[in-house]
């Protein structure tokens, strides 16, 4: 057949499946499995308000360093809020929590995400049965991992980036609203952004190219 | 693509509209000679499959060599174990034998790339399965369209055909209906249906009738028959039930990853006594 220009006339009836039409189903994939849907962005949400936290209070901090007003800064060391002497110490720690909070994130999202594609074996295996081709799978996932991680990411920065400003509020005054250019807060807001959608396409793509590239047999025999 | 519907013009021919397999076929004459002069629609030839597990080897097919008659019934029954699935599969396209060859029309599967395999699997092939296997989210309708959706059917058309399909295997009024809203014979159904979406030659099926009790299991084997005959669609079924006995047109007994013998349906009720034994 590879070698018979007639069968390429047939293939490609199975090319043509429109970005439009993949996007469809995957919306309808979503829509119907909502509860779960529900259940994986809110992993994300969550990954993602703890590591966007720890990184926006750390910001914060740095702002109010860097950019603070000579006069806010010997308050708050009068206060005992910033300790000039053990700061490199503090800066040290936060490195540490910041790190842990990434795992924590990248094993929560990963493992979310993993979830969500395994239980779907069976379903890929069917698919390709029906002439799926691997592209159309990755694709589907790809697109409906892409809303999951939008949603989940964006949601969980708004929280992360809440819970640091009002904590940043309480601890240097009403201040820090008014620390701009705040150039770590939006280096921290675009890693934050970055990291959890890439951490939510690679959690899905992965298991789910493996499954795609998988016999219809081994997808099928996964009971999950 | 079974040409052979052409002679029978007053079936159950759902593919009487599709412009697409017309165009195919006008693009593509060799095909239709060499599909029509070819006897058998598939022949396997010396099968090896053999699984490791850890230590053990264990050899699910032994050398099978398998001719399907084009139109036929014929079921592959045997012990539990004894590499009816594998068999299935290996038609199928959906797995790899690790030795000898499988033609498919003429085709020598193993010479396909995956875009091919997927082209076999969506127009030439519809498989139907023991559990189903149904898109559990999605509605009837849906299940039946998506490999129409794969094969670049228009989306109207394909619905169309969907709803005719259903209406054919007796649930015009299940058509919006999701699998877990049905019984397993209408799920089944809903397979049969899916099965036939883009118009295959082969319509295997893999035990179809293990999970059904013994009334709704009679059902769907009629409905095989039924297909069958109506469209002249070859049917392959790996299967326990001696229900599927009286309907095949040939028997395919496999013992211990073999071929032990196959035998027409006029010499199955001489040796009825055996069915037994099985
Ligand atoms: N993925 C696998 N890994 C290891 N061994 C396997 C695998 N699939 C099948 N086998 C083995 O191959 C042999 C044949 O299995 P197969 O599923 O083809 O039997 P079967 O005739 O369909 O049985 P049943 O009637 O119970 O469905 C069995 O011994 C089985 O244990
Ligand atoms: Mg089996």
């Amino acid at each position: 057949m590879n070698h018979d220009p007639q069968h390429r006339a047939n293939e490609e009836e199975i090319q043509p499946l429109s970005l439009h039409k993949i996007v469809r189903i995957a919306v309808r994939g979503i829509k119907v499995r909502i509860w779960r849907s529900v259940l994986v962005v809110s992993g994300i949400v969550l990954a993602m308000a703890f590591l966007s936290y720890i990184l926006c209070s750390d910001a914060f901090a740095r702002n109010v360093l860097e950019y603070g007003s000579r006069d806010l800064i010997r308050h708050l060391t009068a206060e005992g809020i910033i300790n000039l002497e053990t700061i490199a110490d503090q800066r040290v720690q936060t490195y540490w929590v910041a790190g842990l909070a990434l795992l924590i994130s990248l094993a929560g999202i990963m493992n979310a995400m993993l979830m969500s594609v395994t239980e779907r074996f069976r379903e890929i295996g069917t698919m390709k049965c029906l002439g799926a081709l691997t592209g159309f799978i990755m694709k589907l996932f790809l697109i409906e991992s892409l809303f999951a991680g939008v949603l989940g990411t964006t949601l969980g920065l708004i929280i992360g980036f809440g819970l640091a400003y009002v904590e940043g509020y309480f601890t240097y005054g009403g201040e820090v609203t008014a620390l701009f250019p705040p150039l770590h807060l939006l280096l921290s807001i675009l890693f934050c952004f970055i990291t959890g959608i890439l951490l939510t396409l690679l959690g899905a793509v992965y298991p789910a190219r493996l499954a795609a590239k998988m016999s219809p047999v081994m997808a099928l025999r996964s009971e999950m | 693509m079974n040409p052979q519907q052409d002679t029978h013009p007053e079936a159950f021919n759902v593919n009487a509209d599709s412009s697409e397999l017309g165009q195919t076929r006008e693009k593509d004459p060799a095909i239709v000679t060499r599909t029509l002069a070819a006897p058998f629609v598939v022949r396997a030839k010396g099968l090896k499959k053999i699984y490791k597990m850890g230590e053990e080897t264990v050899h699910a097919l032994n050398g099978v060599d398998f001719n399907v008659k084009r139109g036929e019934y014929i079921s592959i029954m045997g012990p539990s174990g004894s590499g009816k699935s594998t068999l299935f599969n290996m038609i199928g396209g959906l797995d790899k034998p690790n030795e000898g060859r499988i033609y498919i029309d003429d085709v020598d599967i193993a010479s396909l790339d995956t875009l091919e395999l997927a082209w076999l699997r969506c127009h030439k092939i519809g498989y139907i399965f023991q559990s189903y296997n149904l898109i559990k989210v999605a509605t009837a309708l849906d299940n039946v369209m998506l490999p129409m959706t794969f094969a670049g059917k228009q989306q109207a058309e394909a619905q169309d055909k969907a709803v005719y399909l259903l209406e054919q295997v007796g649930l015009g009024d299940r058509v919006l209906h999701k699998p877990l809203e049905m019984s397993g014979g209408q799920q089944q159904r809903v397979a049969c249906a899916r099965a036939l979406a883009n118009d295959p030659s082969i319509v295997l099926a893999d035990e179809p009738t293990a999970n059904l009790d013994s009334k709704t299991g009679e059902e769907i084997i009629n409905l095989l028959r039924e297909i069958n005959e109506k469209q002249n669609v070859t049917i392959i079924t790996a299967t326990h039930d001696h229900k599927m006995l009286a309907v095949s047109d040939r028997i395919a007994w496999v013992r211990d990853g073999r071929m032990d013998r196959i035998q027409e349906r006029a010499d199955i009720k001489i040796t009825k006594g055996e069915m037994h034994g099985i």
